[in-house]
């Protein structure tokens, strides 16, 4: 069977053009076909990956002909694929959850199946480019799909939300244009193995300029405070099924970029350093900020930021342990955040205010729905037997080898944090008085469907974490090789 | 099968399959919970052996289970105590919503706590020392008291407890390179004074915060009195037990091998805390007007006599706490259960409006009041075993301050016959009020429990040793040994109390009263209500009650006023205000505005590129 | 056998004696108060009279089961406190009453000492009437007030003598002297927590007549308040002799033992004829003041002795 990297960005984006071809031969088509392409994109990262972390070699496809360092590489490493695997699985069940989404009318669902789609293939590219520009024009694509879904509901807030992520986002691209511009005048190249090959040649003023502005734009994509301002409201005013999309594709993207250019690119000591303090500050701020929300979906946008503090932390410590906690958090944070949002957006719809305290004994009304977000609170802040406790349980035991009990300390007490707001949630969800029994909105069957699915793996992950830890350990193993890394993708260049 | 394994899939079944069973029919949730707490029960007591243990690989590290003569004393009394309150449990529930909710989590506690039990490393028992917070902090907010609020307070501090063992286990792999607390145990003397300080202020918060000590132990009033009486029975006489589970093992053996158990005054520290979270305790137990709150505080005063125990760490005070710790599951289990009877029952347990159930619920008086003088530590029951072992054991240490240490003991102990009697006179004694006409013995499937467990404690009380010899064994296997008698107490003076003729005594003695005061007279006597009383000449109407209930302790309160003002409540409500406020503040950062959040990036960005050379360029 | 019945004779014997003696005692208060209030009183055997017509009626009425056990606790608890303090020591008169006497733990006696009154309270709880149960709240919270000071006093006794029971301390004293001399600020504690313990004034709030109606035996009549009365005399002998044993190392024979147990009681009975009542709260303070204190002194003094 011939399958290979490509068909994750050349499938989405061929049907993100088909769609509207689609729809005047079949208005369900325009759902189903998404499903099939994100289906079948799922079917070849499992078995690229499989064939990956059995063969120990990574399969580098260049597209057009053109070797490295001219052509344009797809790197599908054990390290990659995981994130690809992780991204098509969720995008699969967000297709489900939202197959009957806006089943009335037509239009808009088009257009969301469109975006999507987009999203999808930006997100996958960014992870699987072994090019830096080509990253970039990723990211593009995936920002542009992010903006429009932000505003998808067309309204006030929406567009606001929308404007403010534009105006940030457009500094990211700004500044990791002229970064890039910056670097490929100092290296003389774009390819990423070969940058890393040769930047210990760029001055050093110049690296750390060049640095600063990656960061910095990544950062924003990567929900780094303070440069993380648009992400509560891009998250709370963008349909339900598009926050899911967020947690689990968007941010890992800027995330992974974020890692590639630290560990990979750069040769920079301090830039671990950095990561822990930001990433900490990022944690304690937003778990603080999302302590203070009323608003159920705002919320769960602080947590996720805070959850992305606490995977930068980790990869900041950098030790194989820590970044096999940090790739095991996301693994977890895509999984139970999806859900949380998922349901969350069930019970938003059946509170017409979204404020938390009028939920109030909804968890009678909705029964199930309550169940997915309970169990997924209680997954997220890490208790056991959950699987967000294995990530936590890794990512602390490498932050206490390295001695860094303080770190410690201030993970754990912005932990209780995040109980103390989750827990808050749950009470009110089971045990408050229902103030009307109107239900607005009951889950649709691929929305129970999806959000099962997602429970199943975090009870199961929960009690044998060993069904992921094998690839996660290798994509580790994969990230913190940067001499394999370098070799592997330069070897092509000679065959 | 290895018959760990079985005893917490059985229960772990017994969870699912009760909360399955409520959707057949709800009796049989509760059925089903007392069916596999059972099965768990005969299998623990008959099957496991001390040859049973298993390891669970997970990649990286491998959970270990097994049993020893320690945690095979905690799993009896964990089964033992489970199996009556399930029992009992069946009928307290009935008819009452959500019972596979309530069922569910009800053996999950239990399965939690023998996994605790039978952990013997550090990563699988803090599994399920969490499994044991959630599952017990989703049937506190069963009731729905004040949404959640309660239950939100038990989550923060077991939460505090939780991180801290996390962090403590961390940090101990970190340094000795091994979860297994055997390990700790051996490792222990050779890390340096710092680090042990760390290790141990740490665990002691883990286990605090569950033992109640003060200054943790705000949750525990509420939550205590808040839960379903059925399951506070759990709640108080077991899974604080977990917290004293755990401070033993590193009070006698982990403490003894490092440095820090001779120089430092971490011991002393802490029988203090719990001395004087006892007197406090019961001083606030003995104000209350709610019987379940006055048994909340009750828990928390006797914990305090345990931990002091444990932290004095001779042979005897050992031994004391281990023993106060199984008799308190009995006897505390037991009161909670005849709160609960007499809640369902009487429909209140306020203790200023209910009185005179003696004649209408005398099974449940009996077990109340062998409980009673069991936790007032009167002899001859168990209770007193305890708490004699608990002061010989101060005043014979030979340590100066154990002696004042003694007399808080002895405060708070005496403090707590007047809660005691509050506690049997509020509810049983007293006038008869008509609008309690009606009430009736709670069913047999709950006074069965109760009076079995009330005469487990007369059992214990004749022969201690019953009970001495699981703890000495226990005690063995923790390095410690200690000499025990059938029915002698005895102290390392050479002081010895015989219970036999103290039951001798006793018993020949009542006898010959009794029937003294029985013969004859018993027969030529009436009955007569307790309305038709001699009144000093005023002649009551028909309607009055003249029983003296509201404010009994008003003199006493007076006296103890100045220390009663300050509430621990009010410093962390002060805090969570002070910490709310300061959130509020940071909380503005994100203001919402677009262009504050571009302003930030420039900054951000700024910054960086200024001092980005300092930072980076390490 | 022959032991046994030994055992049994002098049980009867030591309980006989200690009602006896603790009756007559009764009595004499009862005049020496009347005397220091300028009152004649009634005779000193008066006591006699009184315990004796009550065994002779009957009760008419009972209000249920505690109460009708409730004197059978009291009289069960007072004669075992009894048993557990050795009454003579040495060869004397009746060398026998030795023998009942296990060896007498301090900490065991303290807490036998309350099981009578816990049983009395439920009894006196179940009759109902609003005065017992007051006086039952006073009672209790004021034995909070002054078992304190005089735990204290135990506390330092038997770290000084290195021994929790009455015959360790006594076997000491043989060796060392009176412990009223040698551990002078525990018999000082000891002393001002038995004005309290004996419920004289001031401290007679718990039964006081005039404003309870003497509180908590106020529902009890006939047999049940014999055998409350009974119990008194011999739980107050008990008491006295307990003191005797611990600070005077006992008494040899009965002469020494009335003489010293008298003028122990005197204390608290002189202290109580002149003295006006003090509210249960000003009470507690009063026990947990100098008392204590002293205690604590005394505690300090037997660490360093």
């Amino acid at each position: 069977m011939v399958v290979s990297p490509v068909h994750f960005i050349a499938v989405p984006l061929l049907a993100a053009f088909l769609i509207p071809l689609l729809a005047k031969v079949s208005k369900e088509l325009v759902r189903i076909v998404p499903g099939l392409v994100i289906g079948y994109l799922s079917v070849v990262s499992v078995i690229l990956m499989t064939q990956v972390v059995n063969t120990g070699q990574p399969i580098i496809e260049v597209i057009g002909g053109w070797s490295p360092p001219f052509g344009i590489n797809l790197v599908f490493s054990a390290f990659t694929g995981f994130l690809v695997s992780l991204m098509t699985f969720m995008a699969f069940l967000i297709w489900i959850y939202s197959y009957r989404f806006k089943k009335i009318d037509d239009a808009p669902a088009q257009k969301y199946f469109i975006l999507f789609m987009m999203l999808v293939t930006g997100s996958t590219g960014i992870v699987l480019t072994g090019d830096i520009f080509n990253l970039f024009v990723f990211m593009e694509i995936t920002a542009i799909a992010a903006y429009s879904l932000t505003a998808f509901y067309r309204d006030r807030d929406g567009a606001e939300a929308a404007f403010k992520y534009l105006l940030i986002g457009s500094f990211a691209s700004a500044l990791m244009l002229l970064a890039i511009v910056l670097l490929y005048s100092q290296v003389g190249t774009l390819n990423m193995a070969e940058i890393a090959q040769r930047i210990h040649t760029v001055p050093q003023g110049m690296k750390i300029t060049i640095f600063t502005l990656f960061v910095v734009g990544l950062g924003i994509e990567a929900e780094m405070f303070p440069l993380n301002g648009w992400a509560p409201d891009a998250y709370s005013q963008s349909p339900g099924p598009v926050g899911v999309a967020f947690a689990a594709l968007v941010v890992k993207a800027g995330v992974y970029s974020l890692v590639r250019v630290v560990f990979t690119m750069f040769d920079i000591h301090g830039a671990y350093e950095f990561l822990i303090i930001m990433g900490a500050i990022t944690m304690v701020i937003a778990e603080i900020s999302a302590l203070k929300q009323t608003n159920l979906k705002r919320m769960l946008a602080y947590s996720s930021i805070g959850q992305m503090g606490f995977v930068l932390i980790a990869f900041g410590i950098g030790t194989n342990a820590a970044v096999f906690g940090a790739l095991f958090l996301m693994f977890n944070h895509a999984v139970i955040k999806g859900l949380l949002f998922m349901s969350g957006s069930y019970l938003v719809y059946n509170t017409p205010s979204k404020e938390i305290k009028d939920m109030a004994g909804i968890g009678k009304k909705l029964p199930m729905v309550s169940f997915f977000f309970a169990l997924g609170a209680l997954a997220i802040v890490g208790l056991p037997p959950f699987s967000g406790f294995w990530s936590k349980l890794y990512i602390l035991m490498a932050a206490a080898d390295a001695s860094f009990y303080y770190l410690m300390g201030t993970i754990l007490i912005v932990s209780i944090i995040e109980i103390v707001y989750y827990f808050r949630v749950m009470g009110r969800l089971y045990f408050g008085k229902p103030q009307n029994d109107v239900v607005l909105q009951k889950p649709t069957l691929g929305g129970i469907f999806a959000m099962g699915v997602l429970a199943t793996v975090i009870i199961v992950i929960g009690i044998h974490p060993d069904f992921v830890t094998g690839f996660i350990q290798s994509a580790a193993d994969t990230l913190l090789d940067k001499a394999g890394y370098i070799n592997n993708v330069l070897q092509l260049t000679n065959l | 099968m290895n018959s760990l394994l079985l005893v917490i899939l059985i229960l772990l079944a017994g969870a699912v399959l009760s909360f399955l069973a409520n959707r057949i029919m709800p009796i049989l949730s509760g059925v089903m919970s007392f069916l596999s707490i059972g099965a768990a029960a005969v299998i623990f007591f008959v099957q496991v052996s001390a040859a049973d243990s298993m390891a669970i690989p997970i990649s990286g590290f491998s959970l270990h289970w097994g049993i020893n003569a320690y945690s095979w004393l905690f799993g009896a009394m964990v089964l033992g105590l489970s199996v009556f309150v399930a029992l009992y449990a069946i009928a307290f529930m009935k008819g009452k919503d959500r019972l596979g909710y309530f069922f569910f989590n009800f053996n999950l506690t239990i399965m939690a706590m023998m996994g605790i039990v039978f952990s013997t490393d550090w990563v699988s028992l803090f599994i399920f020392w969490e499994i044991m917070t959630w599952s017990s902090f989703l049937i506190i907010i069963y009731a729905g008291i004040s949404e959640g609020r309660v239950g939100t307070k038990y989550m923060i501090f077991s939460a505090i407890g939780g991180y801290a063992m996390f962090m403590a286990i961390l940090v101990s792999n970190s340094l000795l390179g091994s979860f297994q607390i055997a390990d700790l145990v051996s490792g222990f003397g050779t890390l340096s004074l710092g680090n042990q300080a760390l290790i141990g202020i740490l665990f002691m918060v883990a286990f605090g915060v569950k033992s109640a000590v003060m200054p943790l132990h705000v949750w525990a009033p509420r939550a205590y009195a808040d839960s379903p009486m059925a399951f506070t029975a759990i709640f108080s006489g077991l899974l604080s037990k977990m917290g004293i589970f755990g401070m033993g093992i590193l009070m006698i053996s982990v403490f003894a091998q490092g440095t820090i158990g001779q120089t430092f005054i971490f011991s002393n520290i802490l029988a203090w805390l719990g001395a004087v979270t006892s007197v406090i305790a019961t001083f606030y137990a003995l104000i209350q007007k709610d019987a379940k709150r006055l048994l909340a505080y009750s828990s928390i005063a006797q914990l305090g006599y345990i931990i002091v125990g444990l932290a004095i760490g001779t042979p005897l005070s050992i031994m004391a706490a281990l023993f106060l710790a199984v008799v308190h599951a009995i006897f505390k289990g037991t009161l909670f259960m005849v709160v609960g009877a007499v809640e369902r029952q009487a429909g209140t347990t306020n203790m200023e409006e209910l009185g005179a159930l003696i004649r209408k619920m005398p099974w449940t008086f009996m077990a109340a009041l062998f409980s009673i003088i069991a936790l007032a530590g009167v002899p001859p029951l168990g209770g007193f075993v305890g708490k004699w072992m608990l002061y010989e054991s101060l005043i014979t240490s030979g340590f100066g301050a154990n002696y004042f240490l003694v007399i808080m003991v002895f405060l708070s102990s005496t403090a707590a016959f007047l809660y005691s009697y509050r506690f049997l006179f509020g509810l049983f004694l007293g006038q008869e009020e008509p609008e309690f006409d009606h009430v009736k013995e709670a069913p047999a499937i709950m006074v069965v429990p109760m009076v079995v467990l009330a005469l487990l404690l007369l059992v214990i009380g004749a022969f201690p040793g019953l009970l001495f010899e699981p703890i000495a064994n226990a005690m063995a296997y923790m390095g410690v040994d200690v000499n025990w008698n059938m029915t002698v107490l005895s102290n390392v003076w050479g002081d010895e109390v015989h219970m036999e003729p103290l039951w001798t005594s006793i018993l020949v003695m009542f006898v010959i009263g009794a029937t003294f005061l029985t013969f004859k007279t018993r027969r030529n006597t009436r009955y007569v209500t307790t309305k038709d009383i001699h009144t000093s000449g005023e002649i009551p109407e028909a309607h009055e009650n003249m029983t003296f209930s509201v404010n009994f302790y008003q003199p006493f309160e007076r006296a103890i006023e100045p220390v009663m003002k300050r509430k621990m409540d009010t410093y962390y409500n002060r805090i969570g205000e002070g910490l709310e406020s300061l959130f509020g503040f940071a909380r503005k950062i994100y203001t919402g505005n677009g262009q504050t959040y571009a302003i930030y990036v420039i900054i951000f960005l700024s910054i960086l590129i200024l001092i980005g050379e300092t930072i980076f360029n390490k | 056998m022959d032991e046994f019945w030994m055992k049994i004779i002098g049980f009867v014997a030591t309980v006989l004696l200690a009602f006896v003696v603790g009756a007559v005692y009764g009595g004499l208060v009862r005049k020496i108060i009347a005397r220091t209030q300028n009152r004649i009183g009634p005779p000193w055997y008066q006591n006699f009279i009184d315990i004796l017509k009550l065994y002779s009626k009957s009760s008419a009425i009972n209000h249920g089961f505690m109460q009708h056990i409730a004197p059978a606790m009291a009289i069960t608890a007072s004669v075992t406190v009894l048993m557990f303090v050795p009454v003579l020591t040495g060869d004397g008169w009746f060398p026998w009453f030795e023998n009942l006497n296990f060896k007498g733990d301090l900490i065991f006696l303290v807490y036998m000492m309350v099981f009578g009154s816990l049983g009395m309270a439920l009894g006196i709880g179940q009759t109902g009437n609003p005065n017992a149960a007051i006086g039952v709240s006073r009672g209790l919270s004021m034995m909070v007030g002054y078992e304190i000071p005089f735990v204290m006093a135990l506390v330092a006794l038997m770290v000084q003598t290195e021994t929790t029971s009455i015959t360790g301390l006594m076997e000491y004293q043989d060796q060392h002297g009176w412990l009223m001399f040698s551990s002078p600020f525990a018999f000082i504690a000891a002393v001002m927590a038995m004005l309290g313990m004996f419920h004289y004034g001031p401290f007679d709030v718990a039964f006081a007549p005039s404003e309870l109606a003497s509180g908590p035996p106020s529902e009890f009549g006939g047999k049940y308040l014999a055998l409350m009365m009974t119990s008194g005399s011999i739980f107050a002998f008990a008491k006295l002799v307990l003191f005797v044993d611990i600070f005077m190392n006992g008494a040899s024979n009965l002469i020494i033992l009335v003489i010293k147990t008298l003028v122990l009681y005197m204390i608290p009975v002189l202290y109580g004829a002149v003295s006006p009542r003090y509210r249960t709260e000003q009470a507690i303070r009063y026990f947990w003041g100098w008392p204590t204190f002293f205690g604590a002194l005394a505690i300090i003094f037997a660490i360093y002795y």
